[in-house]
């Protein structure tokens, strides 16, 4: 149902679609009479031709699959949403050519003449107007009556697709929170940040809260946004679809905040990983604080109590109250108190760091404790803890970044 | 009270030099300030756009940074709206209307001199922003509760918010003075429905004018108290509502956009039976269709809140509602379409303006269709798609309308035509750059861009199409700067006649530039194309019309003097705004002087008689 050709040239460049074979160049091909009016019409082909191969290259450049292409849905909604623009999209390229069509050839047909006497004076037609008066109300209602369907349709999650996952997204400056409230069906209560894991075919249902300013849940392979507000609670379902997926699972999918919510708004991304349920059971049965068994891990636990544990928490789903209790201050007013950072507890199974702005790798978690403005402009962390001094660096030695990371990434 | 007006004497109509026109209350030169510094607004906020584009041309990159970049779009759109679109539709307002239903000023030339300059002072009380570097940052819209503190520190939404209630009080001064000149300043014969249509886009814009500026105000007030007194209109945590700014925002947003489009619909409306040489088709129906939009503009605002959650069935009635205003939209160009049909059309530059607002316009009302959806508009908005339709609607459609009434106009103004060579290379620079600019931002968006973001990753695959919009921006440029070229160097153009396009119109009728008292004897309007039909009688009456209407002694014409009062009274406005972002002392300065100059306007006698 897609508008444009689903097919995506497995793992290359998209543009590599486009070098406009040369064939109407070949000498054999060029009329040979000088005379004849030819060439110049054949000239013109050769345009057209060029033309359409360069409207094609663009084409196939524009609606090219990104990370997050609305023209290559997973899941129902998205499905759903798209397939209503598509049916918009081809009326509105048949308007456009009948309007712009005639626009066009009154333009050229009704070209002033030298010497052309006063055209009639038309002042109107009381039926012609009527009649483009209906026409477009007629279609436009069939259109709307559609689109409101379409719109009750999607509000509600399906009840007979397995049971329905209830996820609660929380939008801070400038990160998404997912709690899982009841994640494998007995009660285990799951907090994670910016990597929201979510089984296959089943129906997801998120509930949508703000800890400060507004902002938007936006995952536009698997549906449209919905925004995130402070005083509201605003829910929003969702569903990765087996049958839309042309991959093994995992797959990953990119999100991203899309209402302004102050400086680093464009770095406000997640990614949303689809696990098969096995996969994703396991997944909530392994959530646990990180095990410290090694002694360089227990060294790296004490400096993190000592100087990330007021904003950050790894001890499972809990809220940290006192990083909680000081956004309370935070928000009435009071300058540089700390604010509750992500959740840590499963920082391992994540793929990504600072609000999906790049991969997990000991590498960017190394350059993002030193310092972290380097990769996420903006971000609290350096503005309100202690630990980090004027040029954004952290007063800390490598051994020291290093004890945290084995400690927070549970190595051995 | 006497004593006040004694230290400032009325001035004397003097037609030189810069006092006469600080002291102007004349509409012509009124509508000329007001055209000239939004041209000024133009090339500022044009430039703010294209530091936006050169920051977006290519991905990861960090020329401007976030705050600077979420400053740059912020001013772009808050000036292009109320500085450049708007104060243009007033410039025409000012210039067109009074000569087109043959009056000889508008009701009251003080008021109107007054908007000018609380205009101007409110602008550049916000364009201040930047010499204090705490420019307004959240956005056009500036959504609470991000402009609240602890989110907002500086005083950046300060400037913002109390710029925009000075130039709301402009706006609605404005408003009424040209809903009274309409209603009642008509040359006798000037029915309402033999009004040119730009005038009745103008009483439907001044109208709207009054009634949605107040909305706004109202918002602007609640943020500034929230900001400053310690109010919580819109702060969550203590029990304010983020949304409630929301709806007052676009109550006033929605007709503000149809405020910015039907003056350049009018404009198009005029222009295109001048060179088609013939009458426009369906008056009436255009009229209507006018009107209809006007009122429904009323009842669509939440379309641009579709995300917000207010529910399947508030969603459902502002889809249809939407997706109904096009059809008034779509009814008008059809009508365009029907009074080109069969006509002699003549490509002049003003008239290829007007062709392309209905080309453009088009494509904008299209996708705006696609986004009334709002299952579909779920994913477009906040997106580059939803950037890209609002650029054909307001680039495609009111700059280009605004392009099309200069180039028509000018003569009129000026008594020479723009040179029309440089008039179509100005337009087709314009058009195409337009085009390579705004039309990549579609499929962009469906893929996935959001709107108001500094930077991307290359991984996405937006950055083909965003070198592709940041390299059309520069022709667009080139295309503006052939524009003011043309312009300036307009001095050394030839004289032509005072009526070089043949054109229907009352104002077509007198001499260009025209005097300063307009007609020497008010008209008696004969039809809706007057000077057609009294170009035709001349014609078969065997002596054909080449002269404007005779000039006379202007002394025997009683017109309004100038004055100073509207100067120093909006001086006095702008004092107070400025206070409130200083020094409350200065507030209440001007507040004094202000007074003073309310006084003294009220007492100001006629100027000393000159002959």
């Amino acid at each position: 149902m897609g508008l444009l050709p689903r097919k995506r040239a497995t793992g290359s460049d998209p543009r590599g679609a486009g070098p406009p074979e040369p064939t109407p160049t070949s000498p054999e091909m060029r009329p040979q009479d000088p005379e004849r009016s030819a060439p110049r019409r054949y000239k013109h082909h050769r345009l057209l031709v060029f033309g359409a191969l360069a409207a094609l290259f663009l084409l196939t450049v524009a609606c090219s699959q990104g990370f997050q292409s609305t023209w290559d849905p997973k899941g129902p909604v998205a499905e759903k949403q798209l397939q209503l623009f598509n049916v918009l999209l081809w009326t509105m390229v048949a308007v456009f050519v009948l309007v712009e069509g005639a626009l066009l050839y009154i333009v050229i047909r009704y070209r002033r003449r030298p010497g052309q006497p006063r055209p009639p004076q038309i002042h109107g037609h009381t039926a012609l107007e009527v009649t483009w008066t209906i026409i477009p109300t007629a279609l436009i209602l069939g259109l709307g009556i559609w689109s409101v369907f379409t719109l009750f349709e999607l509000d509600q999650p399906p009840t007979d697709q397995g049971e329905i996952l209830e996820v609660t997204v929380t939008g801070h400056q400038w990160y998404f929170e997912f709690e899982y409230p009841d994640a494998d069906g007995n009660g285990k209560r799951i907090s994670t940040a910016n990597d929201l894991k979510i089984p296959v075919d089943r129906p997801v249902s998120f509930i949508l809260e703000s800890d400060d300013v507004l902002h938007s849940f936006w995952v536009p392979k698997l549906g449209g946004k919905v925004d995130v507000v402070p005083t509201r609670q605003n829910t929003l379902w969702l569903m990765a679809d087996s049958d839309l997926i042309d991959q093994p699972l995992p797959a990953t999918y990119y999100g991203q905040c899309a209402e302004l919510c102050g400086v680093a708004h464009a770095q406000m991304r997640f990614r949303v990983t689809v696990l098969s349920e096995e996969d994703y059971q396991a997944w909530v049965r392994d959530y646990s604080p990180p095990a410290a068994i090694t002694p360089r891990a227990q060294r790296g636990q004490t400096l993190f109590s000592i100087h990330c544990s007021l904003c950050h928490t790894v001890n499972g789903p809990e809220v940290n109250t006192v990083a909680q209790a000081r956004l309370d201050q935070f928000l009435t007013g009071e300058e540089n108190a700390a604010v509750p950072g992500p959740n840590l507890t499963d920082l391992r199974t994540r793929l990504t760091l600072g609000a999906g702005i790049t991969d997990l790798t000991i590498e960017n978690l190394r350059q993002w404790i030193k310092n972290p403005e380097t990769i996420k402009p903006g971000n609290l962390m350096y503005k309100n803890a202690l630990l980090y001094d004027e040029g954004g660096n952290a007063n800390l030695t490598d051994e020291e970044i290093d004890l945290l990371i084995e400690y927070l990434l549970n190595l051995r | 009270m006497a004593a006040i007006t004694e230290v400032l004497p009325r001035p004397s109509s003097a037609t030189a030099g810069i006092w006469s026109w600080i002291t102007t209350v004349d509409h012509k030169r009124i509508g000329v300030l007001y055209g000239a510094t939004a041209l000024i607004f133009m090339l500022l906020s044009g430039i703010e756009a294209g530091l936006i584009r050169m920051q977006l041309a290519v991905p990861d990159s960090d020329i401007l940074g976030p705050e600077r970049y979420n400053q740059m779009f912020t001013m772009h759109a808050t000036v292009m709206i109320f500085m450049v679109i708007m104060p243009m539709g007033v410039a025409f307002f000012n210039f067109v209307v009074p000569l087109a239903i043959g009056a000889r000023d508008v009701a009251f030339p003080r008021l109107n001199a007054l908007s000018y300059w609380i205009f101007l002072f409110g602008s550049i009380l916000m364009h201040f922003s930047f010499v204090v570097n705490q420019v307004p940052d959240a956005g056009w819209f500036s959504y609470a509760n991000l402009t609240e503190q602890p989110f907002s520190q500086n005083a950046g939404l300060d400037f913002w918010a109390i710029g925009l209630l000075i130039l709301g009080t402009s706006s609605v001064a404005g408003g009424l003075n040209f809903v009274v000149t309409i209603i009642n300043l008509r040359a006798p014969g000037m029915s309402l429905m033999r009004m040119p249509v730009f005038v009745w886009m103008t009483l439907l814009t001044s109208i709207l004018l009054i009634l949605a500026m107040p909305v706004i105000t109202v918002g602007l007030i609640e943020l500034v108290m929230d900001r400053n007194f310690g109010t919580h209109f819109f702060i969550p945590s203590e029990g304010g509502d983020p949304i409630l700014w929301q709806h007052l925002f676009w109550v006033f947003g929605h007709p503000e956009v149809y405020i910015l489009i039907l003056p350049p619909m009018g404009i198009v409306s005029e222009i295109l039976p001048t060179f088609s040489k013939k009458p426009l088709f369906g008056y009436p129906f255009v009229i209507f269709s006018g009107i209809v939009i006007a009122i429904m503009g009323w009842a669509v605002w939440s379309h641009h809140m579709f995300t917000v959650g207010l529910g399947p069935i508030a969603n459902s009635v502002f889809t249809i509602t939407t997706m109904l205003i096009a059809v008034p939209t779509g009814v008008k160009i059809f009508n365009w379409l029907g009074t080109m049909w069969k006509g002699s059309i003549e490509l002049t530059t003003p008239m290829l303006y007007a062709l392309g607002f209905i080309f453009l316009f088009i494509i904008g009302g299209l996708s705006g269709v696609s986004h009334a959806v709002s299952p579909s508009d779920f994913q477009q908005q906040d997106t580059y798609y939803v950037v890209a339709h609002l650029h054909y609607v307001l680039f495609g459609g009111s700059i280009m309308g605004i392009f099309a009434g200069i180039y028509y106009w000018w003569p009129k103004l000026t008594g020479k035509l723009l040179n029309e060579t440089l008039g179509k290379i100005n337009f087709w620079l314009i058009f195409i750059g337009m085009n390579v600019t705004f039309f990549p931002m579609h499929f962009v968006g469906m893929n996935g861009m959001p709107r108001r973001i500094y930077t991307y990753s290359s991984e996405f695959g937006w950055g083909d199409l965003n070198l592709m919009a940041s390299a059309g921006y520069l022709v667009l440029f080139v295309g503006f700067l052939v524009f003011l070229y043309n312009i300036l160097q307009n001095r050394n153009a030839r004289r032509v006649s005072h009526d070089p396009w043949d054109a229907p119109g009352v104002e077509w009728t007198i001499a260009s530039p025209p005097p300063a008292y307009n007609f020497a004897e008010v008209p008696t309007i004969r039809g809706r194309d007057h000077y057609w039909i009294v170009k035709d009688e001349a014609r078969e009456a065997g002596n054909p019309i080449t002269e404007p209407e005779a000039a006379v002694d202007p002394r025997t014409i009683h017109m309004p003097s100038p004055s100073y009062w509207p100067l120093i009274t909006a001086i006095g406005v702008g004092l107070i705004g400025g206070g409130l972002l200083s020094h409350y002392g200065v507030s209440f300065l001007g507040g004094a002087i202000a007074f003073i100059g309310v006084i003294g306007w009220s007492n100001e006698p006629p100027a000393a008689e000159e002959h």
